[in-house]
């Protein structure tokens, strides 16, 4: 064990006091001289054309200062890498909520009020809400004509495999294969084959704070913009981009973000807040209400998924052929990529030697899909360890036999070819399963069942981080990456302290607008640990460096000879300067405070991953179909925690967003129109329905961030549902194929097995 | 309009408004009272608690003619001075919050819990807290921080 003073402690949040106290401001708390309210008409029609806008009526109440439509803006499309969205509509609508008009009034009634003062006429087209119909020759295209889209080349970091973009299928935005080894001759060698196919449904990432964006324009013309997106630098590109200006003249402020789990990561309303701010002559906020946020707001992608796997004669893999189609809506613009990067998961933590992925995204006429948490694998692990479940049963093992005989050991290579270091996919498994009493005695209707996945540390993208330090000798780091309240900011002042030996409350860390802070990505694919932790630990070496060059001068002793040990410097005469008195003679001489920036790319591809094994404990109501969870146990895979209370915190708040994927949560679309659109409706979990959790952390030393850490933001919520949804087949014998699992679905597949089992007696009398 | 005369956080306020304003909207645009926040707008998250007389209201559904008289207390009326109220402190002790947005609301929640019964029992926060929504703690070191005041585990 390293020995650690800061770094390892269960440090409160460093932003704690500002979040308690109600004074930390949020997108939608910023006020400003003058500042008008925007609210959007949106489209009622899954596919229609625009005939007329009358907006004139609008236009006409008193307190309007800005109404405008699609056709009045820049015929450009927007997005984060596909640029197929209009800022508003333009002919066409392609979802129930599309925004049509946008209004910019002296207060939300009266913009409220103006919504209704607008006449649209619309030409109802044929739609398609499947993904699967959707790609069917007959099926009504979203896109009449995506040839002038544009969309960057992928890069091959991101997948150097054979990537199709528009191909020539109907609707599909892009086709991607993940291959390794060789699926005919593994599948000659199967002893037995099992296909399976499961439905997911989009979910909303719940977070509490609806998207808000806030809209000033300077006399100059240079933007201030505040968003509630977690990259506010790749915000910045992207909304330049959307405008046509330079970057630089659009700064993007500061402000915490009220929840992300990966939504919060598109320009949302920002662009049409920035036309009728541009409109009226005056700063516009635009808050979204709940109601938006669940019909237009930007969901997990929902996904059908088929998996055709071969086993041998002594139940290991051989194959896995996967057929993944996720629907991303009616615009791919804030979606991933090309691919859903969940897809990989779709052989699993299991050694198998001949693997074939394709995945498609698909057009529909409904909400554009967007990122949520581990983007694409907790549909894929549904579906997965489902699938291992149903092998299991027809093969007549255990599930935790069947995962035990196939998971990777140590030496193996991953299913695509990666190649791991330190594996301890087994040792996770068979921690989850003591600590579950896997095996255990049951009672009746009561079942347990498994979900695994892992997933490696987040290392895209460069991170930098200031640190200063002023004549008080104060210390204080900035970051661009905004607050998402995951704990990195209290990671990265434990790091700064523990490489200066200082106490934790003398580091302070602030986020600085991208007009101030240096270069960062931000948040997202558990990256901050790691990428933000690394650039903070060259930050701190900068400092360091820099300060005793100017100690040494000051001891008028070679740089060589003088160390720097817990806030102060040391020459070999035993000579010491602290901090304070080292800052205090500098600032005559030089320009306080002195700012340090560290960078940090991470140059090779991950070599290690973090496994997660979850055991759910259900009990099922069999007159009823109601699943209680009653215990949940969550064995990670981990490497050194560095902050044991906010690495906890990830652990719960995944592992219960992942209770509500199991057992409640759904947006209901009928006729391509989400229909709960109200939290009442939409069901997040309360207080009143976690279960008991038991947490192991197997520790581990492999990991790519300071101290040896890996990455936890995106590993609990993966496997829950799939957990669930064994545990409830070995309570009462019932298999959903599809999430969540209700008491409604449970209770009909009861009376239809018992349906099916008197038939049998029947056939067997 | 209607005129209006009421407490919030111990200061006297005086406002002529619309019928029809929310208690919510009174506090973020009129009183710049940002602390309050708001999430669902239809009375389900709790993320807009505020105290009415000493009992918890979700501000959102709450005109703010009723609040006439009345004394209001927001989560800015918690902290006296720089000091922290032990739930505040709580929360930030044992992990109580990530993105902070439901906090207000959750600690308004909690006060109005410990003021009614100072030594609650571990199933009786939870479920007080039932009606306040939390996306990012999955509840546990909720339930764990007030659980610490209730057991007299912090000073300020
Ligand atoms: S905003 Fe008032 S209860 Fe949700
Ligand atoms: S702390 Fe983020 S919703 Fe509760």
């Amino acid at each position: 064990m390293m020995d650690l003073a800061s770094v390892g402690q269960p440090a409160g949040h460093v932003e704690g006091p500002s979040k308690v106290t109600g004074q930390a401001r949020y997108t939608a708390d910023i006020r400003l001289p003058g500042l008008l309210y925007g609210k959007c008409l949106r489209s009622p029609f899954p596919h229609a054309r625009i005939v007329s806008i009358d907006t004139s009526q609008a236009k006409a109440l008193a307190g309007v200062h800005a109404v405008i439509t699609g056709a009045e803006l820049p015929d450009r499309r927007i997005g984060r890498f596909f640029l197929d969205k209009p800022v508003l509509a333009r002919d066409v609508v392609r979802f129930v909520g599309e925004k049509v008009v946008a209004v910019a009034a002296e207060s939300m009634d009266i913009a409220e009020e103006a919504l209704t003062r607008i006449a649209v006429e619309y030409e109802a087209l044929p739609a398609v809400f499947d993904p699967v119909k959707a790609m069917q020759e007959d099926a009504p295209r979203v896109h009449a004509d995506t040839s002038t889209y544009t969309h960057p080349p992928v890069p091959d970091f991101v997948h150097p495999g054979d990537d199709r973009l528009y191909p020539d299928i109907p609707n599909v935005v892009s086709q991607v294969f993940y291959t390794h080894g060789d699926i005919e001759a593994g599948f000659a060698q199967a002893a037995r084959e099992f296909t399976h196919t499961f439905t997911i449904p989009p979910v909303h990432q719940g977070y509490i704070e609806p998207h808000a964006s806030v809209v000033q324009i300077e006399p100059d013309g240079k933007v201030n913009l505040w968003i509630s997106n977690k990259t506010p630098f790749v915000a910045q590109a992207q909304f330049a981009a959307a405008l046509d200006v330079a970057e630089d003249r659009v700064c993007v402020n500061t402000a915490p973000i009220g929840g992300d789990f990966g939504g919060k990561g598109s320009l949302m309303d920002s662009v049409v807040c920035y036309h009728l701010a541009a409109a009226a002559g005056r700063p516009v906020k635009m808050v979204m209400s709940y109601t938006e946020e669940l019909l237009a707001g930007n969901p997990r992608h929902p996904a059908v998924i088929t998996l055709r796997t071969g086993v041998d004669a002594d139940g290991r893999i051989v194959a896995r052929k996967a057929r993944l189609v996720f629907s991303c809506g009616a615009y791919s613009a804030f979606t991933p990529l090309h691919t859903v990067h969940g897809s990989v998961h779709a052989a699993g933590p299991y050694r198998m030697p001949n693997v074939e992925i394709e995945v498609f995204r698909v057009y529909t006429n409904t909400v554009p899909a967007g990122h949520m948490r581990a983007p694409g694998a907790p549909q894929i692990v549904f579906g997965v360890e489902s699938h291992m479940d149903l092998i299991a049963q027809e093969l007549g093992l255990d599930p935790l036999e069947f995962r035990l005989r196939n998971t990777l050991i140590e030496g193996d290579a991953a299913p695509l070819g990666e190649k791991w270091k330190k594996i301890r996919c087994k040792e996770t498994l068979e921690a989850a399963a003591k600590e579950a009493k896997w095996g255990a005695e049951k009672a009746a209707n009561r079942g347990r069942g498994i979900g695994m996945y892992d997933r490696e540390p987040g290392a895209f993208g460069p991170s930098s981080a200031t640190l200063s330090i002023a004549a008080d000798a104060t210390l204080t780091l900035m970051t661009g990456a905004a607050d998402t309240g995951t704990g990195s900011y209290t990671v990265l002042q434990q790091v700064v302290a523990e490489e200066l030996q200082v106490p934790l409350e003398s580091v302070r860390v602030v986020q600085g607008s991208t007009d101030s802070a240096p270069w960062e990505v931000g948040a997202g694919g558990s990256r901050l640990t790691h990428m933000a932790g690394q650039a903070t630990l060259a930050a701190v070496q900068r400092l360091k460096e820099g300060l005793t060059a100017f100690a040494a001068r000051h001891m008028e002793t070679p740089s060589e000879q003088v160390a720097y040990r817990a806030g102060e410097f040391v020459n070999t005469n035993e000579q010491r300067l602290t901090l304070p008195t080292l800052m205090a003679a500098l600032a005559d001489r030089e320009e306080l405070p002195l700012r340090y920036t560290g960078e940090y790319v991470a140059e090779a591809p991950m070599d290690v991953t973090s496994f997660c094994a979850q055991i759910a404990e259900v009990e099922v109501d069999p007159a009823t179909g109601q699943v209680t969870l009653q215990k949940l146990t969550t064995a990670h895979d981990v490497g050194t925690v560095l902050n044991p209370l906010t690495h906890q915190g990830q652990v719960e708040g995944g592992a219960i967003q992942g209770v509500g994927h199991a057992l409640t949560e759904h947006l209901i679309v009928q006729d391509g129109a989400v229909t709960n659109v109200h939290l009442g409706d939409y069901k997040l979990p309360t207080s009143m329905d976690i279960p008991e959790m038991k947490t192991v952390l197997v520790e581990s030393d492999a990991g790519p961030a300071p101290y040896e850490g890996k990455a936890i933001g995106e590993h609990s919520n993966v496997a829950v549902p799939a957990a669930v949804a064994n545990a409830v087949f070995d309570a009462v014998g019932v298999r959903l194929m599809d999430l969540p699992v209700t008491a409604e679905k449970v209770y009909a597949a009861l009376r239809e097995k018992t349906a099916r089992s008197r038939t049998m007696r029947r056939g067997n009398s | 309009m209607k005129p209006i005369q009421l407490r919030v956080n111990g200061q006297a306020v005086e406002r002529d408004i619309p019928d029809n304003t929310l208690l919510i909207d009174l506090l973020r645009n009129g009183l710049d009272l940002t602390g309050t926040k708001e999430g669902c707008s239809v009375g389900v998250c709790g993320a807009c608690t505020v105290l009415l007389d000493g009992q918890p209201v979700s501000s959102c559904l709450t005109l703010a003619v009723t609040a006439d008289g009345c004394e209001v207390t927001t989560i800015e009326g918690l902290t006296e001075g720089d000091r922290l109220h032990p739930l505040q402190k709580a929360f930030i002790d044992y992990g109580g919050f990530q993105c902070g947005i439901c906090t207000p609301g959750q600690i308004m929640s909690a006060k109005a819990l410990l003021d009614e019964n100072p030594h609650p029992s571990k199933d009786e926060i939870q479920s007080w807290m039932m009606g306040n929504l939390c996306r990012c703690t999955g509840y546990y070191k909720i339930i764990e921080s007030i659980q610490a005041v209730a057991d007299g585990k912090v000073s300020t």
